[in-house]
């Protein structure tokens, strides 16, 4: 008995201490030479894996971040400017601090605004539906509605909104890595700047048709009138292709644009409560003055995001 | 044993109601658009312009590439417009809108209805008089007829298919301009079959059209009879099973080769044209008439018996209008399309206008064409018994949903022809080939860039 | 007509559904239903009842509360895996035995993997197989038949199977049997086992209907004819003739109905050739030279876990390559 055990316990030790030097041979001898930087910077990399940065994924970026020399060439969406930071701790180095953005839908096709020509009955995929033709509304630019976009954020920071048909992104969540910019078919999706305070002015619409024809289509569509452009103070609206475009490097929030919209396809979000302190929808004063029955759906479309402030 | 593609198919149920049905010509509407993108390849690029007066079958659109076509205007009367105008897929395509005056055609075109069984001798004038008349294929995908009869260098044609198939369900055109006009197709048959150098030609027809067989025969056998340049040419009955009319699986059941992927018909020396196609050839050639009008079914199961119609119609007529001239819109339909059930597109836009490629107005009821819920693969394997193409569906799908593309190469979702098989067949009514198709594309898109680097 | 229906092509689909393929299945299975009711009476009605319903409940309740998901039932899959899992056991299987058989088809062997489409056994025997190892005093209790129509089962051969004599007692205890009693009813063995022409009219059935192609099935039985036939010639005294070996047992029953299953076999047709081969050889194997009298559905089972590799392997034949 005693000495089952004795041996039991040999034989197990030996082959313990063989397997464990067959190990280390093993190791020594498949080691890969690699920088050491590559594992410290990873180890401040969020590990999202998301490939928002360009490269195959958080490592892969880890590597790409060491052998790169140019630090602007490198940034990580997810992890921002704090993460970066740190890299460029890590590698002693500096970098400077780049905008923070977001994701931004720039449409406003409701179901109010853009009513419905047609029903589209084959698989419920924008890439699918942008391939068979212009789409179920008369507007053949506007968001297609099946949430590619939210199928391709990792983050869940982007949901459709059943009563309006559109996605919503949720600015908390959003780390503007871009996969719901590259899944549109239909590139309504935008980074734009985080803007002070999270204040932002766009064009909700992506619309090229001539004014009549957007208009048609879609109450809440740009008709490309260029008001906006005229009396912005810093030229920082063009209009293209009967399509107004806010640059948000140059743009200033003054909102004057917002005010002149015929249309209200210009959207002002997260500003200060001014008029109406109690209603929800006082993200846009000036329009809101001046608002048609139209409007009301705009502001709904906007309530998710201003709850989180 | 009668002959049939060897890899896959399927036997949707044949529904010709409107076989027996003549052609009637449809009458002018008080206005024409017509679209600049009605073939394969570059769209023709407008030469009038608002305010001309155009006569009937005179140029108003030039060819913009290698690849395209001359478009002619199918009635007479003013230019209203150039501008866009929705096609049936609400895309905005260039249209040339005219509005009608009267009947003047443009001269030389020869409006009689004899039969001109001569063949000219000079190739390179019938290629002309085919590319200057517009002449596209008219069996789905038209592309320009003379580019598919001028063979690149160093390959030689063995064989010209006519495709007298008409597999798809419901379709009635081809079988009622085989009927009707049968000597004017193997004219043109053999028009065709001398411009590519004197090789036979087959016109395979399917077996439940036998009396297209017999009339096509006649025809056939008459002409050897009476004019000379006729030898070669022959009517084949094939069996029936869809999707015959496929180009690469028509080559597969005539002349028993396979194309390789990513391939042309050319490559094992076949040329395959549309019957469509051979009577447009013909009144290129030998009428000097340019392709301004086809054939097109209106049917449906929804629709009486006498409200089935084989109509020739102008290019450039809306859809509407031809709808509303049939007695309108059946109350149970839900969706209509425009060619056939396997491969024709659903109409959005009903205000669009008919193009060359033309072929039917087939209204469905919801019942019929409603698709059930997806619900799980249960890997019966029908879908890939059923691909033409000897593809893998449910392989394919899986590897599209994740964006594995080295896996689709490898397992050919190149080499899909879109014909529908395996949606048609899967029970769990996975959207196979709305993915694959998407997928497809991704995959060309990517050789592409890789033969060009 | 309200708006416009538009969808890709194609815009037509074939009669045939999930649901509708499941159901021919069942069809098909009615003949050997009918068959053993008729010759094991209310015993065997209970053990389909109790199998059948359990199934069917069982995966309602997990597809509704554990996975929460939709619900699979009105498919027919649940159903078929009932009949086939009452038809695999003795008339004579207790109620709890049959209940316990099919938590492991249901609840093991079908929706652990994720429900249909996903699992990687065929549940009806994996549950079979479970009770085979679990309870094998029932589950080889053949019990003289107490049916509606009275026994007809030759003498002798009660409370064995033809295999399990053959197993015992060696060639010459079966000699007496007659192939016309295995071809119409009643040899002893599982309610499915009764008749060989009940299983063909099922077979039949399916090909006609289109749900299966013929290649599994066939390959199976083509497989054992030769390689019993082999060992037969080499030696009649030591190893069963060929027609015994494909009447007897659960072979047809297996072949028709549970080798061909969609989920569980390869989908390619020479996929499918190999498949049958395999379960032929071994299906003869352990019958030859195993411990257990019959060997269908360990040779289904072991021949399921390579599914995955015969696919990966097999494909089909590709235009112009």
């Amino acid at each position: 008995m005693t000495q089952t055990i004795i041996w039991t316990i040999a034989i197990l030790t030996i082959l313990g201490m063989v397997l464990a030097v067959v190990l280390y041979l093993v190791a020594e001898k498949f080691k890969v030479e690699e920088d050491p930087r590559i594992d410290d910077v990873e180890k401040v990399l969020p590990g999202a894996n998301c490939g928002g940065c360009g490269q195959a994924g958080c490592r892969a970026f880890a590597q790409f971040c060491v052998e790169s020399e140019d630090m602007d060439k490198c940034f990580c969406p997810v992890g921002g400017n704090d993460v970066m930071q740190q890299v460029a701790a890590v590698l002693g180095r500096t970098v400077a601090a780049k905008e923070p953005m977001v994701a931004v839908v720039r449409c406003n096709g409701t179901c109010e605004n853009r009513p419905k020509t047609n029903e589209y009955g084959g698989y419920q995929s924008c890439r699918v539906k942008a391939a068979l033709y212009s789409g179920d509304t008369g507007c053949s630019f506007g968001c297609l509605g099946c949430g590619d976009c939210v199928a391709a954020c990792q983050f869940g920071a982007i949901e459709m909104d059943p009563e309006t048909g559109l996605p919503v992104v949720d600015e908390e969540k959003c780390t503007a890595c871009g996969a719901c910019v590259k899944a549109c078919p239909k590139n309504i999706i935008e980074l734009r700047n985080k803007g002070r305070r999270n204040m932002r002015v766009y064009v909700s619409c992506v619309n090229r048709d001539k004014g009549a024809v957007a208009r048609k289509a879609c109450k809440a569509a740009c008709i490309g009138c260029g008001k906006c452009a005229k009396v912005c103070a810093f030229d920082a609206i063009t209009v293209e292709n009967n399509i107004a475009y806010i640059d948000f490097t140059k743009c200033k929030l003054c909102k004057k644009c917002v005010a002149e919209c015929p249309t209200g396809a210009i959207h002002a979000v997260n500003f200060p409560v001014v008029n109406k302190p109690a209603a929800p929808v006082a993200a846009k004063p000036v329009a809101v003055a001046e608002a048609k029955s139209v409007m009301n759906k705009v502001e709904k479309s906007n309530e998710p995001v201003k709850k989180e402030e | 044993m009668m002959k049939t593609f060897s890899i896959g198919g399927i036997h949707p149920s044949d529904k010709k109601i409107s076989k027996d049905c003549n052609i009637e010509i449809l009458p002018v509407p008080a206005k024409v658009y017509i679209s600049m993108a009605q073939h394969l390849g570059a769209p023709a690029t407008p030469i009038v312009k608002a305010g001309d007066s155009v006569k009937v079958g005179q140029v108003i659109a030039e060819p913009a590439g290698f690849i395209s076509a001359y478009v002619h205007s199918s009635v007479s009367g003013t230019v209203k417009s150039v501008g866009p105008r929705k096609d049936l897929a609400g895309n905005f395509v260039t249209h040339v809108e005219i509005e009608t005056e009267g009947d003047d055609w443009a001269e030389g075109i020869d409006c009689s209805d004899t039969l001109i069984t001569e063949i000219p001798e000079d190739n390179k004038a019938i290629l002309e008089k085919i590319k200057l008349n517009g002449v596209v294929g008219l069996g789905g995908a038209t592309f320009p007829a003379h580019v598919k009869l001028s063979p690149p260098p160093g390959k030689k044609a063995d064989c010209l298919i006519l495709n007298g198939a008409e597999c798809e369900p419901y379709l009635t055109s081809d079988y009622r301009i085989m009927l009707e006009r049968s000597k004017e197709i193997v004219i043109g048959a053999a028009i065709m079959k001398q411009v590519l150098g004197g090789c036979p030609a087959v016109i395979g027809i399917e077996e439940n059209k036998p009396e297209a067989i017999r009339v096509m025969s006649d025809a056939v056998a008459e002409l050897q009879k009476t004019a000379r340049g006729y030898d070669g040419i022959s009517v084949m009955p094939l069996k029936k099973k869809y999707p015959q009319g496929g180009e690469k699986q028509l080559i597969d059941a005539v002349m028993k080769r396979q194309v390789k992927s990513m391939g042309l018909p050319i490559d094992v020396g076949a040329v395959v044209q549309n019957v469509a196609t051979s009577l447009a050839v013909y009144e290129a050639v030998q009428k000097n008439m340019p392709l301004i009008s086809n054939v097109l079914t209106v049917t449906g199961d929804c629709l009486p018996m006498d409200r089935q119609h084989n109509y020739k119609f102008r290019i450039g007529m809306p859809l509407s209008y031809i709808a509303e001239y049939a007695g309108g819109i059946p109350e149970d339909a839900a969706k209509i399309i425009s060619g056939g059930p396997m491969m024709g597109k659903a109409i959005a836009e009903l205000d669009a206008s008919t193009v060359k490629g033309s072929s039917s107005l087939l209204y469905l009821t919801a019942a019929q064409t409603m698709r059930g819920t997806e619900s799980a693969c249960i890997r019966c394997g029908k879908c890939a018994e059923a691909c033409p193409m000897g593809l893998e569906p449910f392989l394919l799908q899986k590897y599209a949903r994740n964006g594995m593309m080295d896996e689709l190469e490898e397992n050919a979702v190149q080499d899909c022809i879109e014909c529908g098989c395996c949606l048609y067949s899967c029970p769990a009514y996975i959207p196979l080939l709305d993915i694959i198709r998407i997928a497809k594309g991704d995959v060309i898109r990517i050789i592409r860039g890789r033969v060009q680097k | 007509m309200d708006k416009l229906l538009v969808s890709p092509s194609p815009h037509l689909h074939a009669k045939t559904s999930t649901k509708s393929l499941m159901r021919d299945v069942v069809i098909a299975l009615l003949p050997a239903v009918v068959v053993s009711v008729l010759f094991y009476g209310w015993s065997e009605l209970l053990v389909l009842g109790v199998s059948v319903a359990s199934c069917v409940l069982l995966e309602f309740l997990i597809t509704k509360y554990l996975l929460k998901g939709t619900c699979t039932i009105g498919d027919w899959s649940a159903v078929i895996t009932g009949v086939l899992l009452a038809l695999n056991l003795p008339a004579s299987t207790p109620w709890w035995v049959v209940f316990i058989g099919a938590v492991v088809a249901i609840g093991v062997a079908k929706m652990t993997f994720g429900g249909i489409g996903q699992n990687l056994f065929n549940p009806a025997i994996a549950g079979r197989v479970f009770l085979l190892i679990s309870f094998p005093t029932y589950m080889t209790d053949w019990t003289k038949p107490s049916g509606f129509v009275g026994s007809a089962l030759a003498d002798g051969f009660t409370g064995a199977t033809p295999l399990g004599i053959a197993k015992e007692g060696g060639v010459a205890a079966v000699e007496g049997l007659d192939y016309m009693d295995m071809l119409f009813c009643n040899i002893g063995g599982s309610a499915g086992e009764l008749s060989a022409v009940a299983l063909l009219i099922g077979f039949a059935y399916l090909l006609v209907r289109k749900v299966i192609r013929p290649y599994i099935t066939v390959s199976i039985w083509v497989t054992v004819a030769v390689f019993s036939g082999i060992f037969w010639l080499i030696d009649p005294e030591v190893y069963t003739d060929p027609a015994f070996n494909l009447l007897t047992g659960g072979l047809l029953l297996g072949s028709i109905f549970m080798a061909t299953d969609y989920v569980t076999s390869p989908m390619s047709n020479w996929g499918g050739v190999i498949f049958g081969v395999g379960i032929g050889v071994i299906t003869m194997l352990i019958r030859y030279f195993g411990a257990y009298p019959e060997g269908v559905s360990f040779a289904i089972l072991i021949m399921n876990s390579v599914v995955p590799l015969i696919n990966k392997w097999c494909h089909t034949k590709k235009y112009g390559r």
